[in-house]
């Protein structure tokens, strides 16, 4: 599989026409990266109860508060959370390019990055197809808007992350290994503007009211 | 407790204790262990089904019973282990099933993904076996684990501290590998050799997904072989598991006709499960009217014999069935092996140990170890793995170098990158058992020879941790002249390794290089004493292949063309510097003419790149390119090599002042300008870099003062574990010439202050990735500022701002590396 680059370019600081022999090398980095880790997905749905202190996921007793939340899954009658690695084996290929080259180990880290959201991809693709008819909110992540990071442990806990994909949540909050994601999705019977990811995204990007008024609906 | 009736029969295990009682309308949540003080009478009715449904061990309720789990509970590791073996004891109610102290991974990735150590890990698994062989249980079941390295620990802490029985086992993936890489034969190989009492599979899949997995299991060891798969997988929607009980049973019971005899369940099954497992294992194996034969041979009903008490297992209970009617058709693999946990080695053929590790005439390694530079020696380990050796070489003895200390660290660094199987090179006994112990996976130890004295002092720690041993063919009367002398030291060593229970396998022979050019005659006699260990003793050889040309002109040429004769002799684990073209070259073509190398493939893939000769082209151009460019376009070799001619002409430190900080600065604004970006000032840094270790070979040749311009210290704080960002900045700080005191990453504060105080360290780096490391970096501040002469502390990181710097009262915000240079100049060349 091919990784797109433009996301590691900007990672690493890269504006305009990356130089040929930059955008070579890293292209061999993102092809060795790929042929060596495939990411690794677990995901579960819950039914959304909306409540007042937030967007409670039936049978956890867990509840998803804040603004980001409540926006995010308004229309939705359920849930899914969603962690994703790139696993051990990602970090073990990092430290062993950092006694390599420093370079290289640098761009390795950005396509790492971009390599576990392109797992994400795939995981929706397979949600999607396991719920036709149904239409999936952009993911939303603890730490984005005010969805609290400590959610991260819960949903770690609930997807059993540890036994399932060897991902640990620290005391700190961070996930071990650190090219690691965990994501809610939001499932409606309606169409879902693409609130996140942005309006060149959006299927309502046409006749959305927001914009006309040259404002956007995910701020 | 002896363990003859896993040599005989079948064993039952129980199936899922937590998804039963969720089933039973427990609610989820809460620490598991703690039922065993709560409601142990639901626990007691769970063990009693199992054992109804034909369990011969059930596990005690101990799963997350480590101290890590158990903290905020209120309960010691001591009083949970004794609480829940005393309940399933008491279900057991005088039948004969036995209680296992079930023993989980402790929630806590181990080094070097995470920063639980070796040593800390094996002391918490102690704390579980001590308590568990006090409260009165039968064996220790280690179990789900997917890093081999938390097993070791846990295997070791066992074996070390009780008498009981130890089964292992580890969770995999389809792939055949568990999410550290693990692969069977790694697990296999390295826990028999450990001395589990049997391993198996356990968790992660359904049976008929484990089942090739465990086939693979049973061709790779002697052990008995336990079976534990969930009850399919769970769906993702319900959360709830696919399989029932009769699918479930379909699907594992042919793994007895691999090899398998010792049967139970993981999540998602229940007593049902167990009680058609019974069932359907009892006529399956019995294979007539329901008789088994008995201890004494006698023919029994199967009824009368649910469970045999058996005298040889102190009472431990097997369903009963006899060698003679199981069906065992195991094939294992006796062959040579060795690996780290990721990469197994079959010694099925030639493979390289690379001799590089090891300070014996070189200057610049020696200089490393003096001063504790392991980053240089993880280099020279990764360009010999990049060169294609199969095995390493680890030897750091030298004069004013604590081995003992000095080898597991070195071991530890190496296996952090490294993914090849070591070979642990040392005539001291603790160093190598320090190394063999923190080693993860089954090592090679070099190395004894015929002296009865070091074969009893080294012996008996091979065989400890299941190393493979290579014996010298010399003795306390020096080395035999004779090949025939030399076999016969061979055979001494191959009967006392047998001797300690050391299998031939694991015997390696050195039939000992002599030089040439000194004693011409002898390189026949190894050739021969070579041919004669294969051919009559049928074990690996070994042979340090470069000494047999020393003193001669045109080294490589003979050195080559006697590994070349070795290798037709029977050598099989050359010792060659993997770096040198021509004796990998001589590698490659022997695997062609022997036929290892199937199809040649190997051989082709490894010429397919040399093809476009323009590949070297750079070198030769760069008989017009300068010093400064080398480094500006990151030309790593011409740099080395222009430093080395610029070094005839003027000394090193106005080479680093006069050219190569110059060089660096430039690509440094061009990066600050957006003209560059981080890999090219990366790249740059490390061409520096090259010119450095061109420097300190030259001031080690002359044995001068090292060039180093300030000495700075830099830490991710505590709590974060993200390295990288902090690893750029000191490789472009090191390549300015300052010296670099890496206290790594997730250090207390306390580390970093007294490493400032011990070393009148000037400086120092801080970095934070997440907000909620924040707080550790300023409380290191505060504790860095309360000293009598405090150091600058400079900060930087993804969530680190120049406001957020000035509050926690740092003296310097970098955004890059490059900042990080210009503030050390400003400390350091104020």
């Amino acid at each position: 599989m091919k990784l797109d680059l433009s996301e590691p370019l900007r990672y690493l600081g890269v504006r305009g026409e990356p130089d040929s022999g930059l955008y070579a090398e890293l292209s061999a980095v993102a092809d060795r990266l790929t042929q060596a880790v495939t990411p690794r997905y677990v995901w579960r749905v819950f039914h959304v109860k909306h409540t007042f202190d937030g967007e409670g996921l039936a049978g956890t007793g867990l509840t998803l508060t804040g603004e980001m939340a409540r926006k995010m899954l308004a229309d939705c009658s359920q849930a899914v959370l969603l962690a994703c690695t790139l696993g051990a084996g990602f970090e073990t290929l990092l430290r062993a390019e950092q006694a390599r080259s420093m370079a290289r180990a640098a761009m390795l880290d950005v396509c790492g990055s971009a390599w576990v959201e392109v797992g994400c991809d795939q995981a929706e693709e397979e949600i999607s197809a396991r719920f036709p008819g149904m239409y999936r909110t952009d993911r939303f992540s603890p730490g984005y808007g005010d969805l609290p990071l400590e959610l991260q442990r819960d949903i770690c806990a609930l997807l059993e992350a540890q036994r399932r994909l060897g991902v640990q949540v620290t005391d700190s909050l961070l996930m071990n290994p650190t090219k690691s994601v965990t994501a809610v999705i939001g499932l409606s019977d309606q169409p879902q503007p693409a609130r996140i990811r942005g309006c060149g995204y959006c299927n309502f990007r046409d006749d959305c009211q927001y914009r006309k008024e040259g404002k956007t609906c995910g701020s | 407790m002896d363990l003859d009736f896993l040599d005989d029969g079948i064993v039952i295990l129980d199936g899922a204790m937590g998804t039963v009682l969720q089933q039973r309308g427990l609610p989820p949540g809460g620490q598991p262990e703690l039922l065993n003080f709560t409601r142990p009478d639901l626990l007691r009715s769970v063990y009693r089904e199992y054992i109804d449904a034909g369990s011969n061990i059930i596990y005690a309720n101990t799963f997350g019973a480590s101290a890590p789990k158990l903290a905020g509970t209120g309960k010691t590791v001591d009083e949970v282990i004794s609480a829940a073996v005393a309940v399933a004891k008491e279900a057991i109610a005088g039948r004969p099933v036995k209680v296992s102290l079930d023993m989980g991974p402790l929630g806590e990735l181990l080094e070097p993904l995470g920063t639980l150590s070796f040593e800390r890990a094996y002391e918490l698994f102690k704390e579980q076996a001590v308590a568990a062989e006090k409260a009165g249980a039968d064996l220790v079941s280690i179990e789900t684990m997917t890093d081999l390295y938390e097993a070791k620990a846990a295997l070791l802490a066992v074996k070390e501290n009780t008498n009981l029985p130890v089964f292992v086992t580890m969770s995999f993936e389809r792939n055949g590998r568990t999410f550290t890489g693990c692969t069977i034969p790694s697990m296999a190989r390295t826990l028999e050799g450990l001395g589990a009492d049997a391993i198996g599979l356990n968790c992660s899949l359904g049976p008929d997904l484990l089942a090739p997995l465990l086939k693979e299991l049973c061709e790779n060891t002697r052990l008995p072989v336990i079976a534990k798969p969930n009850a399919g997988l769970p769906d993702p929607a319900t959360g709830a598991y696919g399989m029932g009980p009769e699918e479930f049973v379909r699907a594992l019971v042919p793994c007895l006709d691999v090899g398998v005899t010792i049967f139970g369940g993981c999540c998602g099954t229940s007593p049902e499960y167990i009680r058609a497992l019974t069932k359907a294992l009892e006529g399956k194996l019995l294979g007539h009217s329901g008789d088994v034969i008995g201890p004494a041979g006698q023919r029994l009903s199967r009824q009368s014999v649910d469970c045999l008490p058996n005298d040889r297992s102190g009472g431990l209970p097997t369903a009963c069935l006899p060698t003679a009617q199981m069906p065992r058709p195991r094939t294992y693999h006796s062959v040579g092996f060795l690996c780290s946990a990721m990469t197994p080695c079959a010694l099925d053929g030639v493979r390289v140990i690379g001799e590089r590790v090891n300070p014996t005439g070189k200057k610049r390694f020696q200089q490393a170890l003096l001063e504790n530079d392991l980053d240089y020696i993880l280099d020279v380990a990764v360009q010999q793995e990049d060169a294609g050796a199969d095995i390493l070489d680890v030897n750091v003895g030298f004069p004013g170098v604590d081995e003992v200390a000095m080898l597991p660290r070195v071991v530890k660094k190496i296996q952090s990158a490294v993914s090849l199987p070591l070979q642990l090179d040392s005539s001291n006994p603790d160093a190598l058992e320090a190394g063999l112990r923190v080693y993860n996976g089954k090592a090679a130890v070099n190395s004894v020879n015929g002296e009865r004295a070091v074969l009893d002092r080294i012996l008996p720690i091979v065989k400890k941790y299941g190393a493979s041993v290579v014996g010298l063919c010399l003795d306390e009367k020096g080395i035999p002249q004779t090949a025939e002398g030399r076999v016969a030291i061979a055979r001494r060593i191959l009967d006392a390794a047998l001797s300690y229970g050391i299998p031939a396998e694991d015997v390696w022979i050195d039939c000992l290089t002599l030089t040439v050019s000194a004693q011409q005659e002898q390189a026949r006699e190894t050739l021969k004493a070579v041919r004669m260990v294969r051919e009559e003793l049928g074990l690996q050889v070994v042979l340090g292949v470069s000494n047999i040309s020393f003193g001669l002109p045109n080294r490589p040429l003979v050195t080559q063309n006697f590994l070349i004769q070795a290798m037709a002799a029977g050598l099989t684990l050359p010792i060659i510097n993997p770096n040198q073209r021509e004796m990998m070259d001589a590698v490659a073509a022997f695997k062609v003419l022997s036929g290892e190398d199937a199809g040649s493939r190997d051989y082709i893939a490894r010429f397919a790149d040399a093809a476009p000769a323009a590949k070297a082209a750079p070198t030769k151009a760069g008989a017009s390119l300068t010093l400064e460019d080398a480094i500006i376009r990151g030309l790593e070799g011409d740099a080395g090599r222009l430093a080395k001619e610029a070094l005839q002409t003027q000394d090193e430190l106005s080479l680093v002042e006069g050219r190569l900080i110059p060089a660096l600065d430039k690509v440094g604004e061009d990066y600050e300008a957006g003209r560059a970006f981080l890999p090219q000032l990366l790249s740059a840094a490390q061409a520096a870099q090259a010119v450095f270790e061109v420097i300190k070979a030259s001031v080690a040749q002359k044995g001068g003062a090292p060039v180093k311009k300030g000495k700075f210290a830099i830490a991710t704080v505590k709590g974060d574990i993200h390295d990288i960002g902090k690893n750029i900045v000191r490789t472009v700080m090191e390549n300015y010439g300052y010296e670099a005191v890496d206290l790594g990453r997730d250090v207390p504060p306390e580390v970093i202050v007294d490493t400032v105080r011990d070393q009148n360290i000037r400086l120092v780096g801080l970095s934070a990735l997440m907000t909620t490391t924040l707080p550790a970096m300023e409380e290191t501040i505060r504790q860095l500022k309360a000293l009598p002469n405090p150091p600058a502390v400079w900060v930087g990181g993804a969530v680190v701002t120049p406001e957020y710097a000035r509050e926690m009262g740092a003296d310097y915000y970098a955004r890059d590396a490059r900042q990080s240079v210009e503030i050390a100049r400003k400390v350091f060349e104020a």
